[in-house]
């Protein structure tokens, strides 16, 4: 017996189609470790997961899988994501890398999907144009909480699925230029917002149905993009006004014709591979000689 | 040395409606796609960008195959690759189901005439695809003096995201 058997629903082939699958996951904070655990509980084969940070003691009102022992050790967010998925997923392809994203470039490159639960909008502007130059569909989500005065707080928050070729967050209104001149300002830094666990799960459970959506074939016809908002307060998840406003409509704001990295040059990439020292030719290996250099 | 070649399900169905087109004379419609490579690893990423159709009066008669472009068809592919430095693939489709085969005669002609794209563009690979109605296959140049290699690897980004293997 499967321990996939109660979600057998989402197709004959899920769980290998599940167990191919490869996603990347940038920020393992509150959004991000529950979205680490999810695809480990569903199956997913490989992950990268991305997070230069250790766990702090303000870390555990919603980090999934960090203790307070984490704490003490100063466990790194990929270390606590790694034991997380080996528990349940023993073999998992697992890249975990303890830097920025965009030193992980050449991992995102292979994923199938990749998700972000990141701060700031500079940094998913970032993350949405790789994944564009990739052809990778990306999802994002964030939370926010707002002081509304004497009406206490409103937690708020959104998903949003970007497929190459579809509306984009900037297509969305999600990403301005006056947000992103704005945080800019503040040299970059998103601010130490209000975070709180139940928003993270509610969002990142959103995102895991969207990516597993695009992976397995449970119901016809997915949304190929999707801009999903959270009210908190409410407890609703509904689609924002941009989706009907924006069906049918090509994204301008990253042309198809930027697919692929502008330096890229063939004969360079055959030089490198073909002469990288240490590598031994079929010949060299069957005669015991040393590497060419 | 793997090639993984990447296509939007929006481009790979323009691209199919376009190539199920009648044409005046000859019995099926070929055209190409551009594309941007990237390295991963040792392997390269292949990812498609846009399609463009053969005119129709850039085919020439000829009742042996399928489809066979003139002249003028392929100056034009090759003045697009060289000014805008892109990775070309010729495309035709053999419509059905499954991953297609090229044909003898697929194979022959590509031979003839894939190669100088690398001339023009020595930058980047070139080749040719062939689709059926839910896959496809391809070759790649990465040179004029090396024998083509086959594509790995399809995937189709959409709702639902479609891998398959084709090598």
């Amino acid at each position: 017996m499967s321990r996939f058997e109660r979600q057998s629903f989402l197709g004959r082939d899920s769980e290998a189609r599940l167990d191919a699958a490869t996603v990347g996951i940038i920020g393992l904070g509150g959004g991000g470790s529950h979205m680490v655990q999810q695809f480990a509980h569903i199956g997913i084969g490989g992950q990268v997961d991305v997070d230069p940070d250790h766990i702090t003691d303000n870390n555990t009102n919603r980090l999934i899988g960090g203790t307070l022992r984490d704490v003490r050790d100063a466990t790194l967010k990929i270390t606590i994501a790694e034991r997380l998925i080996r528990g349940l997923q023993p073999h998992a392809r697992i890249v975990a890398v303890p830097d920025k994203w965009q030193n992980a470039t050449e991992h995102l490159k292979h994923c199938d999907l990749i998700l972000g639960a990141v701060d700031g909008f500079i940094e998913r502007e970032q993350i949405e144009r790789f994944a564009r130059r990739h052809l990778i569909p990306y999802i994002d989500i964030g939370m926010d909480v707002h002081d509304l005065g004497e009406h206490g707080h409103l937690v708020a928050g959104q998903v949003i699925l970007s497929m190459p070729g579809f509306p984009c967050l900037r297509c969305c209104g999600f990403i301005t230029d006056e947000r992103l001149k704005l945080e800019a300002a503040r040299y970059g830094a998103a601010g130490g917002r209000p975070q709180v666990v139940w928003p993270n799960g509610v969002l990142a459970s959103t995102a895991v149905g969207l990516g597993v959506q695009l992976i397995t074939s449970w119901f016809s016809n997915p949304p190929a993009f999707t801009y999903l908002e959270y009210d908190g307060n409410r407890g609703t998840v509904s689609a924002s006004a941009h989706v009907a406003a924006l069906k049918g409509r090509v994204c301008p704001h990253h042309p198809s014709e930027e697919t692929g990295d502008p330096f890229f040059d063939i004969r360079e990439h055959m030089r490198r591979f073909e002469s990288t020292p240490g590598r031994l030719t079929f010949w060299r290996r069957l005669f015991r000689l040393p590497p060419k250099h | 040395m793997n090639f993984r070649f990447k296509i939007t399900s929006v481009l790979l169905a323009t691209v199919r409606i376009d190539l199920h087109r009648p044409h005046p004379f000859a019995h099926e419609r070929v055209g190409f796609i551009s594309a941007g490579l990237s390295a991963v690893g040792s392997d390269v990423l292949i990812l498609a960008r846009s399609y463009r159709p053969v005119a129709d009066k850039d085919y020439l008669r000829d009742a042996s195959v399928g489809a066979m472009m003139g002249p003028e068809a392929i100056r034009k592919a090759l003045q697009w690759a060289m000014q805008d430095g892109h990775a070309l693939f010729h495309v035709h489709t053999h419509g059905g189901r499954g991953v297609p085969q090229f044909s003898g005669i697929d194979m022959r002609e590509n031979a003839k005439f894939v190669p100088d794209f690398c001339k023009v563009a020595p930058q980047c690979v070139h080749g040719s695809i062939v689709l059926s109605d839910d896959a496809a296959r391809g070759q790649v140049w990465l040179d004029r003096k090396r024998p083509h290699t086959f594509i790995a690897q399809f995937t189709e980004v959409g709702a639902p995201l479609r891998t398959w293997s084709a090598a």
